[in-house]
């Protein structure tokens, strides 16, 4: 992928260049650097410290996922800020980049829902760009996305979860949200309950295992292979097809999850609406 | 990014739950119906209902997610 698009620019040999230079001065500092044994508890991952300290946020050290995740709050809050500062007619670069994303949201939320879906539009975006911003931050080595930690994707779940059914009960009211959980049949309903029940708890604990399963694995999977770089093999490995790989991953993850959130919330706001037809 | 082929994200997208769902409401049956058991103190009957509701819930999710039954959900 890399490498075609450098093939085009600079005729192949620069590229072969650089990459070469990179792998040397990798190499170089690993040697300088390493320890002579291998020792695999001291996982190469960088931890931030706690800089909120001084707000009185307690803790001098949080985990490492709490303390990314501001990281990445400010990041998108310094995007967001500086993106809509001044707006004009024709946009600048990062004006530019800002409206190309918030189109892609509206488009698939208007092919999702249809045409009372622009409202989701801060649950979905917040959600999608905090994700997509967190696993797109774990392919730099030695950062670590606070994705792969359980507790961000089962708090992002859980709001998707809270939300959509608030949206059904905003939308329809208590009863009626209720009913048609029951099912058509009226002696079935007790029996179709619970299980529909069951059914909408199972959506959350698949939507957080599945993207905290994914990034977790990826990252697992770039830090013993950055953790033996000082073996040229694992670095290569890494570039060559984690990198693309894990790129890859992060995308499609961030897709898969807003998916879902708009099939859930579709699913809960025209439900009751189809039945209004019969 | 993602709106080249939207068509082939999407079946992606409601593929790859089918899987993990049909496992978590399997476990979430078995976990709700171990709770009452341990609560109300019955026998190991609630955990085997509870868990048969979680089998029958997932595959209820997963014929809707392939699409066998309840079509009416999806307009594409």
């Amino acid at each position: 992928m890399a490498t075609d698009a450098a093939d085009k620019r600079s005729g192949g040999k620069g590229f072969w260049l650089i990459l070469a230079g990179l792998v040397g001065v990798n190499l170089g500092v690993s040697f300088y650097f390493a320890p002579r044994r291998v020792e695999l508890h001291h996982a190469p991952v960088v931890q931030l410290p706690n800089f909120l300290a001084f707000l009185g946020v307690p803790g001098e050290w949080m985990p490492a996922h709490v303390t990314f995740t501001w990281l990445i709050m400010a990041i998108l809050m310094v995007v967001g800020v500086l993106g809509t500062r001044a707006l004009k007619p024709v946009p600048g670069p990062l004006q530019n980049v800002v409206e190309v994303v918030i189109e892609a949201f509206c488009g698939l939320l208007d092919q999702m829902i249809g045409r009372q879906g622009r409202q989701f539009l801060p649950l979905i975006g917040t959600a999608g760009l905090f994700i997509l911003t967190s696993n797109l931050l774990g392919n730099i080595p030695g950062l670590q996305p606070p994705t792969a930690n359980w507790n961000t994707t089962v708090a992002l779940a859980v709001t998707v979860f809270l939300s959509y059914n608030y949206f059904g009960i905003r939308k329809h009211g208590f009863l009626n949200y209720l009913k048609h959980f029951c099912g058509p049949i009226w002696w079935l309903a007790p029996i179709m309950f619970v299980i529909e029940f069951i059914g909408h708890l199972a959506r959350p604990v698949s939507l957080s295992i599945r993207l905290f399963g994914n990034i977790f694995g990826e990252e697992s999977v770039i830090v013993i292979l950055i953790s033996l770089a000082w073996l040229v093999m694992p670095y290569l490995i890494w570039l060559g097809i984690m990198l693309p790989l894990s790129l890859f991953t992060a995308i499609v993850q961030t897709f898969v999850f807003i998916m879902l959130s708009m099939v859930y919330i579709a699913g809960a706001v025209e439900e009751g609406h189809g039945e209004e037809h019969h | 990014m993602a709106d080249e082929e939207p068509s082939v994200l999407r079946q992606l997208a409601r593929l790859s739950t089918i899987g993990v769902t049909l496992v978590a409401a399997t476990a979430i049956g078995l976990a709700i119906g171990y709770g009452l058991d341990r609560v109300l103190g019955t026998g190991p009957w609630l955990t085997l209902i509870f868990t048969l509701f979680g089998i029958v819930a997932g595959f209820l999710n997963l014929f809707r997610d392939v699409g066998m039954i309840g079509g009416r959900r999806r307009k594409p």
